[in-house]
């Protein structure tokens, strides 16, 4: 797993690249979590992931936590077709915004 | 297929889930029932290492197998950890409520039982023995 963190606008966006598991999880969470601070705004770029297991749904119920709690915004962008179908059917999809790509995701969150 | 051996760590789960992407290859299973079987696969394996052999301060291995006939792939796990059903667990049932009210975790067994077509577990010699079973082609009629 390897993460990107830049910032773009005032927007920080956060690159996952690579299988998200109870091996990778962990770090991204470490990494991901402090992102959330009170106001800003945050894209996370799962373009590059293409498979995430329960172990990411549980990093994403931390983060989206972090998030509510600090008021800032979180998007996930790039979902591939087979996490989207994990999120619905755990029930999470209709808690986080979604887009297709970076530049919809820029675009929302301002 | 030939078995794999690999530690309980895991660190281990990127030479399960090679294999297991292997095996589906080999079967030529369609793109979702691929994905849905490695997945059942990760959690399964994953709830052994950390419930059967971290949290209970034991060592010990993890035994798979892909198993190929002309209808079906299983792929057979066992391990020496404390007996563990995952059948017998209950589906969760808190998938509608808010994010803010739901439990941590829970999720992977949901998950692996839902993504295969059969899931078998039993208890023999001192091992678990899960085995996850997916049908090779949809069945003509079939909604999938």
């Amino acid at each position: 797993m390897n993460i990107q963190i830049k910032t773009n606008q005032s927007v920080t966006i956060a690159e996952l690249v690579g299988d998200l598991d109870a091996n990778t999880a962990a770090e991204v969470q470490q990494q991901i979590l402090p992102l959330a601070k009170p106001g800003s705004k945050i894209l996370l770029d799962m373009t590059q992931v293409q498979y995430m297991s329960s172990a990411g749904l549980r990093m994403l119920l931390s983060l989206y936590r972090r998030v509510n709690t600090a008021q800032s915004k979180l998007i996930l962008v790039g979902l591939a077709e087979e996490i989207r179908k994990t999120l619905k059917m755990t029930g999470f999809l209709d808690f986080f915004t979604t887009c297709e790509t970076i530049e919809l995701g820029l675009r929302t969150i301002q | 297929m030939k078995p794999l051996t690999v530690p309980g760590t895991l660190d281990a789960l990127g030479a399960i889930a090679n294999y297991t992407i292997a095996a589906t290859q080999k079967a030529g299973l369609e793109k979702e029932t691929a994905y849905n079987l490695r997945l059942a696969v990760d959690e399964i394996v994953t709830n052994i290492i950390t419930h059967g052999y971290i949290s209970t301060n034991c060592t010990g291995e993890v035994y798979i197998q892909a198993i190929l006939d002309e209808d079906t792939l299983t792929i057979q796990i066992e391990d020496t950890a404390i007996a563990y059903d995952p059948t017998r667990k209950p589906a969760p049932r808190d998938l509608t409520l808010p994010l803010e009210q739901r439990q941590v975790g829970g999720l992977g067994v949901f998950l692996a039982i839902q993504g295969v077509d059969r899931f078998v577990y039993e208890r023999a010699n001192g091992r678990n023995r899960n085995r996850l079973i997916v049908k090779r082609r949809k069945c003509d009629g079939g909604t999938g």
